[in-house]
């Protein structure tokens, strides 16, 4: 048992820490992130390219710099840490690690060394609207065969930065009815393809969540990721990897709001006193750290399992389930805290607590996860 | 160095040998004799000497009493066992886990060579001698004396919550050796046969039906080499004993037999015409417990790693602590609100579901956020220590 870091991934953290500090350098810049059509710079993206991190974790032939998932997991706490915007955790862990574990070898060779350089961007679609939530089975976007080609046709809903991908990658039912566990295949498609349309949805956290309409798409059939009719367990398999990647921006996240209210709480003078010597300030404090020390080893845990090809079905499950409501708790104990300096939009707050909301939601809510952790325990 | 959640193989020979040995010689009544603490009686004394004797005890102790030298994780691999059976553990509880470091930390040579290895056997018994009427989470403020009278120390004062004492071979005292100093500066700890002259031990019976004790010293005398480490030291030496102690306390692995229950309950349960089982209210209830033991046992896991890497820990065993404590009320409320108006029979009467496990369970939980430190005070310590904020 061991609960530390390697040399590497303590460079990571520093590196990120200190790279992001200064991209990210004010709230005013993050309004204007939340406000952008993009959401992100090309002067950041450049910058987190040429360190390396969309290949973190994709192996050296694909012109990745063959770390783990952990590796990953490492950077993702750091850009939780930072709040950073932008597609990276779409087009490295939605798109590229999809990649990774569903393509070809002629797939990831032409796509793979594109992400690692950032000069390829990607994202999945996979929810619709008809309360499909995570579950493949209920995808009622359509792909037929004609010919050599598929037509699909549907809605996706919250595709994360469709409307700056290159490549979407669209789960699609390919045979079979509603309800079938199979017959859902991945397909790759150019989002400059006659039929695409991507709308930006208006969201709490300002971050570019999108609608992605699919109007009789003609892809041909080596865009199949994956085998087809056979998406399902590639699908699950991802969404456990973006779980735990979510975790670790949540961690990250809640570490910087921890520390921004426990350094508030020791200079903040009321009745003539810190209000961190009172101790209704100090239980919330306490509180604060009681659930990051849980959401720290919970999410390294579920990396580690899934790092390690372990059966990681429940406690990635138990990891999303806890640090959702882990990171939102804290959010709102930061709030209370600053009282209404941080209500301000100015202020670092709510940039943090507008995220803790929109990752509680993503790849599966706490309710969600808690249902597949009952699963797990044979109820 | 890296993240790693497994244990080595020898661990797990280890783990797997006890397991095996528990499987076949723990009952459930010897179980409870620790866990509900009714007292060890003969065949939890029985139990103790059979655990010694298959060769499971001491391997996290020093060889030269009769352990094998290996890390501390031996030891809490043993208690996560038999927490996992009906939430035992270690039969000399208090002696195994709490005492017995401190004694091998501060006691004299001449000490260990006397307790260590009766320890290791599972030989003897402790009770802790530390609260009193007007000392709780206070500590400091108690008023029990020791007087140096030649070749002893004369003990005066009053005990209350010693909880092992009636059937405890030592009493594991604190009282005062200096009054006229800071409390911190002037208690002392001591090793006072349980029988000794001039004490009297009344019955307190909890409101879940365990035995605890409130204890009288009139004139009692203790021999001077009973005094552990130096004197006036005490109180520090129960403050650095203090993040150790949570460490093998608050075992998550109790909570698992309880987890188990409530899922089998709800397999087995129909409410009009549907399983439990398949209502996702029950569903996301016990799914809660389960996540709620995940982070426990994390929490425990990482804080005993700490210890056993020597790493100075601050606040760390007191989050164990206070979440473990507190999950305990959560765990027993939601699994009564799954077991509906039956959650209220009793072990024995007509329809008691569990066999009455989580009614007991809920009468004893309220004892968990207080006993050994409230959570109030494990917050402030947590605020304190682990975040840095200020006295107030």
């Amino acid at each position: 048992m061991d609960f530390t870091y390697t040399e590497e991934q303590k460079m990571i953290k520093e590196a990120a820490r200190g790279f992001l500090e200064k991209a990210c350098p004010n709230v005013e810049w993050y309004l204007e992130m939340d406000n952008d059509e993009k959401g992100f710079t090309p002067e950041l993206w450049k910058g987190m390219a040429e360190l390396g991190w969309m290949g973190i974790m994709f192996p050296e032939k694909y012109g990745g710099i063959g770390g783990s998932f952990l590796d990953l997991v490492v950077l993702l706490e750091e850009m939780g840490y930072a709040a950073v915007p932008g597609p990276f955790f779409s087009t490295v862990l939605l798109g590229g690690l999809t990649v990774l574990e569903a393509g070809t070898e002629a797939q990831k060779n032409d796509l793979l060394p594109k992400i690692a350089e950032g000069k390829c961007l990607l994202t999945l679609a996979l929810t619709e609207a008809a309360g499909t939530v995570y579950d493949p089975a209920f995808i009622e976007t359509t792909a037929k065969a004609a010919g050599d080609n598929y037509i699909i046709n549907g809605v996706k809903l919250f595709v994360p930065d469709a409307n700056v991908s290159d490549v979407i990658i669209v789960a699609a039912r390919t045979s079979g009815t509603t309800g079938d566990k199979d017959g859902i295949s991945l397909f790759l498609v150019d989002s400059k393809t006659p039929g695409v349309k991507s709308t930006l949805l208006k969201t709490t956290a300002g971050d570019k969540l999108c609608e992605v309409a699919f109007d009789a798409v003609t892809v041909s059939k080596d865009k199949i990721l994956g085998s087809l009719n056979g998406a399902g367990a590639v699908i699950a398999r991802v969404l456990q990897y973006a779980a735990v990647g979510k975790c670790a921006e949540m961690l990250g996240g809640s570490q910087k709001v921890m520390e921004i209210t426990v350094a508030y709480a020791k200079e903040r003078v009321q009745f003539g006193k810190p209000i961190g010597a009172y101790q209704a300030v100090q239980h919330h404090c306490a509180n604060q750290k009681m659930a990051i020390e849980g959401s720290t080893y919970i999410t390294y845990k579920a990396a580690w399992m899934l790092c390690n090809g372990l059966p990681a079905t429940r406690i990635v499950a138990s990891a999303k389930a806890w640090v959702s409501e882990a990171y939102k708790k804290v959010a709102a104990i930061g709030h209370q805290i600053f009282g209404g300096t941080g209500y301000i939009v100015e202020h670092p707050m709510p940039i943090y607590s507008r995220r803790a909301k929109a990752a509680e939601y993503a790849y599966g809510n706490a309710n969600y996860h808690r249902q597949l952790v009952a699963d797990e325990l044979g109820l | 160095m890296a993240w790693d959640f497994g244990i080595s193989k020898e661990e797990e020979a280890y783990r797997q040998k006890v397991s095996d040995f528990l499987d076949k010689e723990l009952t459930e009544e010897i179980a409870r004799q620790s866990w509900e603490d009714l007292g060890l009686d003969v065949e939890g004394r029985a139990f103790a000497k059979k655990l010694y004797a298959a060769g499971l005890m001491g391997w996290s102790w020093p060889v030269e009493y009769g352990g094998k030298g290996l890390p501390p994780i031996y030891d809490f691999i043993l208690i996560d066992e038999l927490g996992k059976r009906w939430g035992a553990h270690v039969p000399n509880d208090v002696a195994y886990t709490m005492v017995g470091h401190t004694i091998l930390r501060r006691g004299s040579a001449e000490m260990k060579k006397e307790f260590i290895p009766q320890i290791i056997r599972g030989e003897i018994e402790f009770g802790l001698g530390y609260t009193e009427p007007e000392a709780g989470s206070d500590l400091a403020n108690m008023k029990m004396t020791a007087v140096e009278d030649g070749d002893y120390y004369v003990i005066n004062g009053q005990k209350t919550f010693n909880t092992e004492s009636h059937y405890s071979e030592y009493h594991w005292l604190a009282a005062k050796t200096d009054t006229k100093v800071s409390a911190y500066k002037g208690i002392s700890l001591f090793i006072v046969d349980q029988r000794a002259p001039g004490i009297t031990i009344r019955p307190m019976i909890t409101m879940s039906g365990e035995r605890t004790n409130e204890i009288f010293y009139d004139e009692v005398k203790v021999p001077k080499n009973r005094l552990v480490g130096e004197k006036n030291k005490g109180f520090y030496y129960m403050m650095e004993a203090l993040g150790s102690e949570r460490n093998y306390v608050f075992v998550p692995s109790r909570y698992l037999p309880y987890l188990n229950m409530i899922v089998d309950y709800a397999k087995n349960t129909t409410f009009k015409g549907v399983p439990l089982a398949e209502n996702p209210m029950v569903r996301d209830k016990i799914a809660q417990i389960a996540v709620e033991i995940d982070m426990s046992t994390l929490l425990a896991d990482h804080a005993r790693w700490m210890e056993w890497n020597h790493l100075p820990m601050t606040c760390e065993p007191e989050i164990t602590k206070v979440f473990v404590s507190e999950m305990e009320q959560r765990m027993v409320d939601s699994a009564m609100q799954i077991l509906d108006q039956f959650c209220q029979l009793k072990e024995g009467s007509k329809w008691a579901p569990l066999n009455g496990r989580m009614e007991w369970e809920f009468l004893h939980s309220f004892m968990t956020t207080i006993g050994a430190g409230t959570s109030e005070v494990g917050r402030t310590v947590i605020a304190q220590r682990g975040l840095g904020l200020p006295r107030g």
